[in-house]
């Protein structure tokens, strides 16, 4: 047991690593290990694919080529790669907004059998912001008209996305002078794939800045929409309890778990297992019950509006297999590993593929449309009720027992909690019993030991009165590790706990999935337009302590560009440059008031934040 | 005595060995240290073409008798007695490149090791990574199978068994089943057709 407890603060991923070896399952953990030393010209950004004069790479130990067969040096190659995580980090995130927007159009031209408007206030609100008059007609005709609209943001008609207009009209005139207003969502990320390929865009300055454009038009865009529309089609999230770990596993129900990002099609999985025909089939078969539970962002967004419990993060999603109790995993898209599917054929976990987009081997295809998905559904539930007759009870091994969470916090719920205006939070950060605000976001990854970078990061911040707000795997580390009850309040620092029994909240605040990073925009702009600063003056900061993916930098992109201070604990591929690695971290602060830090230790991050956030509370005159 | 044992026919010219040759050999010992030190670390071991535009991994073979060692006048170049291992002490070398013109394989260079002093630099076989019971940095690089750390008979008797077996079981049903590193070999040398047939 002590080898795992290296690579995880985790009981239950502990236990199930020592399952998995005894099943003679491989994990991320062995599959990292095979794979050292990995590339290191990939790891440091100076290895180019891009055309077929190459592959080249750049020798940064100086005694091999300096320049691709192209011509283009470390600085370019460098910030090409970079640039192009970033327009595929906000592909995916847009991709995912551009699914929820056909379903509302479906919604609206009546195409659906399953969807519908849940939050028509949120409608309403959103379809003015678009400039769609809603006075005396339908919610299906708002719907149609602002789903039309929204696809014009995705498209090459406008100047401005719509929601650039929440921010600070200060902030507005930085992209402006900077030229990194987002256009269309689309058309930044192709335009970025455009300047990347050969011979186009040459400086590195130049390539960067474009990768801004791209992030902000996820950010203000893709994200944005895809979050806003998700609540109004199911829901705006108000606060709740529910339960994270694998122990909300049950060992006499049919445990179904929804993996991936989008509600589209976890949604219509809890109203089949909601079903009562289908709880009687499940008692027919012997289980006492269907139990749906989530993983990743899929989890996230079901924990957020259903408070549906959480069973795991990304590096827990192949051990999640291994507890042998798991009748059926139905994914869409992002961040699941292939190797599940591998994984599964070795216990009787079904596994199912719904997009279109997304298809993995040993998994079944059953896919989802507007149209089909309430069908899709009710299919699916039922084969994983007819599975669980095939679940062998002598492999079937449920870790820990669950551990209590708070979720819910959407920008409403956070103002409702706050009676109606952002005002007492605004005092209490003016009063220095909340010093700031951080967004503690981004992934899991191997090469940090699981969960150990939020949760010591998250202990950090609160215990200095630093108010957390958790999205995607964070909220199922802070939520294991207790951080997000109320009582967590005890480990907060006098003011932040203060604050936190008055209102009755967690210190560390879950806002959702991460395309919710949107939210903690929202919340920023918010606070910036109250106050009547910018955000960059703001005592704010944002955290990816185990980040891995594309999305994760187009995140922190649009963060940094939003004004928002970004520390990395995962080195992006950008050391083969020494002028990229100064622009990120420091260059940028004169074009945004805001940059990049890499610290992989959760304890100087947090000393960084708090001394960044000092600064911020210093310079608007405020105790520090 | 285990040493580096090279496979050409295996090498895919990723260059990985000597990155993480150089990274082995500089102070810090990480990607990003080694980059940004003073005086940068050199790998020992290199990739070139051969006139037939096969990839050859070149490093030292630490030879028995070694003419380097012979031909060093200041006993720079040395045996170590235990390991048998090549080394070379820097600090007694006079950059006069006896070694380098004495040896077959052409895997000495001359570069700065401390400041304003060049000294020659070769493969030391990673003995300090080899103390701590790791392999050379070059062989755990390799993720082809052209490095391998092990005994030359050893590996030789493996060699020789499989190439048994290969022409008892036919070689006619080898080839109707190539590995993903054949089909690669078997692209190269169409390449290489094509371009003796056009020189």
């Amino acid at each position: 047991m002590s080898e795992f407890k290296d690579l995880t603060i985790c009981k239950d991923a502990q236990i199930m690593l020592k399952k998995a070896q005894e099943d003679g399952i491989e994990t991320a953990w062995d599959r990292l290990k095979k794979q050292q030393p990995q590339c290191g010209y990939c790891e440091l950004g100076v290895s180019c694919r891009i055309c077929a004069m190459g592959p080249c790479r750049i020798d940064p130990f100086g005694e091999g080529p300096q320049l691709g067969v192209c011509g283009a040096d470390a600085d370019i190659i460098v910030a090409r790669n970079l640039a192009r995580m970033v327009a595929a980090g906000s592909a995916s995130h847009s991709d995912h907004g551009r699914d929820i927007v056909e379903v509302l159009h479906k919604i609206g031209l009546d195409k659906t059998s399953g969807y519908n408007i849940t939050d028509a206030v949120k409608l309403k609100s959103v379809a003015g912001e678009y400039g769609i008059k809603t006075e005396g007609i339908s919610e299906k005709e708002i719907a149609r008209q602002l789903a039309e609209a929204m696809m014009d943001d995705y498209g090459m008609k406008k100047d401005m996305l719509t929601f650039v207009g929440r921010v600070p009209k200060q902030r507005i005139d930085v992209w402006k002078k900077a030229r990194v207003v987002p256009r269309g969502i689309d058309r930044e990320v192709t335009e970025m794939m455009h300047r990347t390929h050969m011979g186009v865009d040459n400086n590195y300055v130049s390539i960067l800045l474009q990768a801004v454009r791209s992030s902000l038009a996820d950010g203000y865009g893709g994200s944005m929409i895809g979050t806003e529309l998700s609540d109004i089609i199911f829901g705006t999230p108000t606060p709740g309890m529910s339960e994270i770990n694998l122990g909300v596993l049950k060992e006499d129900q049919v445990n179904i778990l929804v993996h991936g990002h989008s509600p589209i099609v976890s949604e219509m999985i809890y109203i089949a297992v909601e079903d009562k025909e289908m709880l009687a089939l499940a008692k027919s078969k012997g289980a006492t019950g269907i139990n749906l539970a989530g993983l990743c962002c899929s989890g996230n967004e079901m924990m957020m509006r259903k408070k549906i419990p959480m069973a795991g993060n990304h590096l827990m999603t192949e051990l999640v297999i291994v507890t042998g109790a798991v009748e059926a995993i139905i994914v869409d898209y992002q961040c699941i590993m292939p190797s599940m599917g591998q994984i599964s054929q070795c216990y009787h976990t079904k596994m199912y593929t719904t997009s279109d987009k997304a298809k993995f081997n040993f998994m079944e295809h059953v896919e989802f449309t507007p149209e089909n998905a309430r069908e899709q559904a009710f299919k699916i539930v039922r084969e994983a009720i007819e599975n669980y007759a095939r679940r062998d009870k002598n492999r079937v091994l449920i870790p820990d027992a669950p551990v209590k969470s708070m979720t819910g916090f959407s920008v409403e719920a956070i103002v409702g909690a706050l009676g109606g205006t952002l005002t007492p939070l605004i005092d209490a950060i003016n009063a220095g019993k909340i010093k700031g605000a951080v967004g503690v976001v981004g992934c899991n990854n191997p090469k940090i030991k699981h969960d150990y970078g939020h949760v010591e990061l998250i202990k950090g911040l609160i215990a200095n009165d630093i108010l957390v707000l958790t999205t995607g795997c964070v909220n199922v580390a802070a939520g294991k590790a207790g951080l997000q009850v109320p009582e967590a309040k005890e480990m907060a620092g006098p003011g932040l706990k203060e604050i936190c029994g008055a209102l009755g909240i967690p210190p560390s605040l879950h806002v959702g999935s991460c395309v919710d990073n949107s939210r903690i925009m929202v919340i920023a702009a918010a606070l910036a337009n109250a106050i009547g600063v910018d955000i960059d003056q703001l005592p704010l900061a944002a955290a990816a302590p185990e980040w891995y993916s594309e999305k994760a930098v187009a995140i922190a992109f649009y963060a940094m560009a939003s004004g928002i201070y970004t520390v990395l604990g995962i080195m992006p591929p950008i050391g083969g440059s020494r002028k990229v690695v100064d622009l990120a971290t420091s260059g940028l602060n004169d074009v945004f008031g805001a940059c990049f830090a890499v610290e992989p230790d959760p304890v100087k991050s947090c000393a960084l934040i708090t001394a960044h956030i000092a600064a911020k509370r210093k310079a608007l005159g405020l105790e520090v | 005595m285990k040493t580096v044992i090279v496979k050409p026919e295996r090498c895919v010219g990723c260059h990985q060995c000597s990155f993480q040759c150089a990274v082995a050999h500089s102070t810090s010992k990480t990607s990003m240290g080694a980059i940004s030190e003073s005086i940068l670390s050199k790998p020992r071991i290199r990739i070139y073409l051969s006139s037939g535009k096969e990839n050859f991994p070149n490093k030292c073979r630490h030879c028995e008798p070694a003419p380097c060692e012979m031909a060093c006048i200041t006993k720079a170049i040395y045996r170590e007695t235990k390991s048998g291992i090549v080394l070379l002490n820097q600090d007694r070398c006079i950059n006069c490149g006896m070694c380098a013109m004495a040896c077959p394989f052409a895997v000495v260079r001359y570069y700065p090791y401390i400041l304003n002093r060049e000294a020659a630099h070769k493969c030391d076989q990673c003995i300090d990574r080899q103390k701590e019971g790791k392999v050379p940095a070059c062989v755990e690089a390799c993720k082809a199978g052209a490095l391998l750390f092990d005994e030359v008979n050893k590996k030789m008797d493996e060699d020789t068994e499989k190439l048994a077996s290969l022409i008892y079981l036919g070689i006619r049903q080898r080839v109707q089943e190539p590995d993903t590193f054949s089909s690669l070999i078997a692209y190269k040398q169409q390449l290489n057709e094509i371009r003796r047939r056009q020189s």
